[in-house]
């Protein structure tokens, strides 16, 4: 083994093993979210959800994925073929690199990079050309109508994203994700910024298109929006990604300002993931709660409300750490 | 009703919270749903099933239809494709032997039932009736009274 | 009132010859025979005195075809037949649709069914035959389709313009809720215009009824509006009971407006969910699910059904009710009222959900008058019009109870209204609970077979969605001569385009929902 090590160098190795974990943390999450969600949405629908695959249903979402693994790979006829095949790739690998900047732990992290929100950032941003290139390669008008919303909307919605942790960034001097988790030793940074949080929560739930923001999927409008025309293992990773998205937004709240892996009693991961799941279940219990909002609604609330409020909020952040 | 003013963002982000709250204690209350077909539910006396022969209670070895075709005139969707009785010996009515239900066609509207005057149908609270082919949907009522017997 | 109306049309339109009629009997109050040459005045005469098409059809009486129009108004009673004979080897009529929009549809379906031409109507395309005819379907003898009408067959085909596309929305979508297809053509997001495509569950239900003996029609009634079915029932029932004179039982009467009102009950929850999830929201969908099995729960008992009742008989009803009935209403009737409060909360007084609502596809009163749009849509442009008070039926005239209506006629009204609706439901039923006499619940001797006398009948009840009307001509046989249906979810899709037309999408599919279509009504 050490020689391997040696061979190779200590950094290759670490990197491997990271994005084999990180791998695996992709896929186990969606097999929680995806249990949690139907577990909730079926308990607040008074149903009892998932309970014939394992215990409470809990291997449910396995069966579903070896189902989706079984199908038989259609492609439409009119599709525009590599634009089609490129789509779910595209969307699947960004969220793969996100995770590598993740902080779980102060020990467990595949590479802290000095940069590491705005490497989030950069790459989530790519999703929405996914998005983009499915409704586009699908020629279906509903997907391509699905794919101009959301493309509208992710513009619209990373704007206040960001704007809501700049605060945060500012009262620490760092884009490092340790080093703000580290910064928040002894008061979260929500108590500071309870108004940012809210804004970037609103703005992650858009970001990741979910009810009352799922415009781009709008099924009683658009039949599945941008992914009409995929199934099987291609519609799973459309899936993989929309649920992975979920975890990095929640993860990224908690590390800026939830604490992160900071905790009493309980070792950092535990905290880290137990505050990550607690917002997921509330993104989750949004969806099973509101109707959607209309486009301009939704485009409105962003331009008026979000971003100036977001702002606001960094100007005083701003003027306080100038004066104090 | 403009959103963005503060006063519509507050109150609209109470009866967010306050609908939040509905969907919170919904989920903590007991499921109402029965767990079929680990669970059944209770079929009420009146259920309209398909039709069945009524067997009759001096002799159980026959139904009580005569074979008078009064319920193949009066069915709408001409389900009752076919009865064949026998004159028994010793028997002053004719008996039923052959009684062949279309159950593709049939929408349990129980005319059948009600035109009967010999009250030999009843409505059945058999809902178990999904087959594969059509040719197993041609019921045979007095085969199934047999076997009922 | 009707008087005056019979005096003034006489004065206005020479040779009109408006004649009253027995309103007991044949349904409607006055009876008028026009000729090619004065319908446009006497049309145009209805129009001024604020009359709206109430409904329009064709008899075929093999010398002649006669085209009929009712119209009444929302102040007073009184519906008015205008019959105008045509000859069948030339039939060629005026349209309407220039004086009421609502007619252009109505003509389009007489076209289909019998060949009757309109001059001047705007599209003369077929609704429901899209498979072609060889013989025109509703008329008496073998009529066969002239090259010129099966050329319009396919006149449903859309074409692609340039700076615009269009888009199916069904007849497979989640919002069209059945198998309505809309074309709709959009510029973006934005739709210029919306066509209705109807007929993919076409039955000829009106075909069967002239085929079948009064008896044997019976279960057809709930399958055209299987969300209502109590009220269609009803409908079909009322009429054959007017035509034949048959009494009905007081305990029938009551029980009969407790089930037709648990039902409505059951229909307007179904659309409160429905129209949830055609705003995105699923949970309530689900919430609605839990009431209404306690009414399936409650009617499958004494009906033996879940969802096509067939309770009602000529003369009464199919079964008697008993004490658990009573009981267990009177146990939902409580249930109901407190969840309407937990429904105020999830969903009437949710943001999202009024600024979805508020202010889309509004409609006015004379919009109303034109299209003939009725029962909670219309209440919703502030007209308190609904047929439980007008004419009264089963036990309505011995009921107290408030029409709800609301003023600005957009998809938040039409919301507000069905909820109000239910709870004016729930005072019915608590009323007619108490109300509830013992006797008989079905007249005896009601013949097997019926045979009415010879002459037409109109008969109206309120469903769900709004007026439905029954035309039943008898030729003194056991089979109705014909039978027509005006079906609410019909006459309201028809302001549908005007809905649309400049909308968002995402407001046409809530403009679409608000007016609770069921499609297995409108295709019939």
């Amino acid at each position: 083994m050490n020689e391997i090590i040696n061979i190779v160098g200590k950094e290759v190795v670490r990197n491997v093993i990271g994005l084999v974990g990180v791998l695996v943390v992709v896929v186990v999450n969606v097999l929680i979210l995806t249990w949690v969600e139907r577990k909730v949405s079926g308990h607040m629908q008074r149903r009892i959800g998932p309970k014939e695959v394992g215990p409470f249903g809990l291997i449910q979402a396995i069966a579903d994925g070896i189902k989706l693994l079984g199908k038989d790979i259609i492609t439409p006829e009119d599709v525009k073929k590599p634009l089609y095949f490129l789509a779910p790739i595209v969307i699947f690998i960004p969220v793969l690199v996100s995770f590598v900047v993740i902080p779980f732990d102060s020990f467990l992290q595949v590479k802290d990079i000095n940069v590491g929100i705005l490497v989030i950032f950069a790459f989530s941003s790519l999703s929405v050309l996914s998005l983009l290139l499915a409704g586009w390669g699908s020629n279906n008008k509903y997907s391509l109508i699905g794919a101009m919303r959301s493309v509208a909307q992710n513009i619209a919605y990373e704007i206040p994203l960001l704007l809501a942790l700049l605060p945060v960034i500012f009262m620490c001097n760092s884009f490092s994700l340790k080093d703000v988790v580290e910064a928040q030793k002894g008061i979260w940074f929500v108590v500071y910024h309870p108004i940012p949080f809210l804004i970037y929560f609103i703005a992650g739930v858009a970001e990741t298109n979910r009810t009352p923001f799922d415009l781009a999927e709008a099924e009683s409008e658009l039949v599945a929006g941008f992914h009409t025309e995929y199934s099987g293992m291609r519609f799973a990773l459309f899936f993989l990604a929309e649920y992975s998205n979920i975890f990095i937004i929640c993860a990224v709240a908690t590390i800026f300002f939830l604490g992160g892996y900071q905790g009493p009693i309980l070792p950092g991961i535990i905290w880290f993931f137990i505050k990550t799941y607690a917002l997921a279940f509330i993104i989750v219990w949004f969806r099973w709660t509101f109707p959607r909002v209309r486009f301009d609604q939704l485009l409105n609330f962003s331009w008026k409300v979000l971003i100036p409020v977001s702002f606001l909020w960094l100007l005083i952040t701003g003027g306080m750490l100038k004066i104090l | 009703m403009s959103m963005t003013s503060p006063s519509a963002i507050i109150k609209g982000a109470y009866s967010l919270i306050t609908g939040l709250g509905v969907t919170l204690k919904t989920f903590f209350m007991p499921v109402v749903t029965v767990q079929y077909p680990r669970q059944t539910c209770e079929i009420p006396p009146r259920f309209r099933g398909h039709t069945k022969l009524v067997g009759d209670e001096e002799n159980p070895d026959r139904t009580k239809c005569v074979v008078c075709m009064a319920c193949v005139k009066a069915c709408p969707s001409h389900s009752i494709k076919k009865i064949e009785g026998e004159k028994k010996e010793g028997e002053k009515k004719k008996t039923c032997t052959e009684y062949i239900l279309d159950f593709t066609t049939c929408s349990q509207c129980g005319i059948c039932v009600e035109t009967c005057n010999f009250d030999a149908l009843a409505f059945s609270a058999d809902y178990n009736r999904a087959v594969y082919t059509r040719a197993e949907c041609q019921f045979d009522l007095v085969k199934e009274y047999e076997k009922r017997k | 009132m009707v008087t005056d109306v019979i005096k003034k049309l006489n004065t206005a339109v020479a040779g009109a010859e408006a004649t009253e009629t027995a309103y007991a009997e044949r349904g409607y109050n006055i009876s008028i025979s026009a000729s090619k040459d004065n319908l446009n005045k006497i049309v145009q005469f209805f129009d001024d005195e604020k009359f709206y098409l109430e409904d329009m059809l064709c008899v075929d009486y093999k010398d002649y075809l006669e085209v009929l129009y009712f119209f009444n108004n929302y102040r007073f009673l009184c519906r008015t037949k205008v019959a105008l004979r045509i000859d069948p080897a030339n039939p060629h009529v005026a349209t309407m649709s220039n004086i009421f929009d609502g007619a252009a549809w109505y003509e389009r379906e007489i076209h289909e069914f019998f060949g009757v031409v309109f001059d001047n109507h705007p599209n003369m395309g077929y609704f429901f035959l899209h498979d072609g005819i060889d013989f025109y379907p509703l008329r008496k003898g073998k009529v066969p389709v002239p090259p010129e009408d099966k050329k319009r067959l396919s006149a449903f085909n859309v074409e692609e313009e340039e700076d615009a596309f269009t888009i199916n929305l069904g007849p497979q979508h989640p919002s069209t809720h059945g198998v309505l297809r809309v074309v709709l053509k959009m510029d973006g997001e934005y739709v210029i215009s919306a066509e209705p495509v109807l007929g993919y569950l076409h039955r000829m239900q009106e075909k069967m009824g002239e085929n079948r003996g009064f008896m044997q029609f019976l279960p057809n009634t709930g399958r055209m509006d299987y969300l209502g079915p109590m009220s269609f029932n009803a409908a079909y029932v009322c009429t054959v009971e007017k035509l034949c004179g048959i009494p009905v039982p007081e305990r029938a009467q009551i029980i009969r407006t407790i089930t037709i009102e648990l039902n409505r009950l059951s229909s307007h929850l179904l659309w409160l969910g429905a129209y949830l999830a055609d705003l995105g929201g699923l949970t309530p969908f689900l919430y609605v699910f839990d009431d209404r099995e306690q009414i399936n729960d409650i009617l499958e008992r004494i009906t033996g059904s879940r969802l096509t009742y067939c309770y009602m008989r000529f003369g009464g009803l199919y079964n008697d009710v008993d004490e658990q009935f009573v009981e267990g209403t009177r146990a939902f009737v409580k249930r109901l009222y407190e969840r309407f409060k937990m429904y105020e909360t999830l969903v009437t007084k949710n943001v999202i959900f009024i600024n979805r609502t508020r202010g889309i596809g509004i409609l006015d009163s004379e919009k109303a008058r034109k299209y003939g749009f009725s029962g909670p849509v219309l209440r919703s442009v502030g007209i308190p019009y609904d047929i439980r008070k007008v004419e009264p039926y089963a036990a309505y005239d011995r009921i107290a109870f408030d029409v709800p209506h609301e003023m600005t006629g957009d998809a938040l009204d039409r919301y507000m209204i069905r909820v109000h609706d239910m709870e004016v439901s729930l005072k019915i039923i608590e009323q007619a609970l108490d109300m509830l006499p013992e006797g008989p619940y079905v007249t005896e001797k009601v013949p097997k077979k019926m045979k009415p006398p010879k002459g037409d009948v109109y008969h109206t009840v309120e469903s769900p969605r709004g007026e439905v009307g029954v035309y039943i001509v008898s030729d003194g046989t056991d089979t109705p001569y014909r039978m027509h249906w005006r079906v609410p979810s019909f006459s309201n899709l028809i302001i549908f385009p005007y809905l649309a037309q400049g909308t968002l999408i995402a407001d046409a599919v809530s403009s679409l929902g608000s007016l609770d279509l069921v499609i297995p009504e409108i295709d019939r």
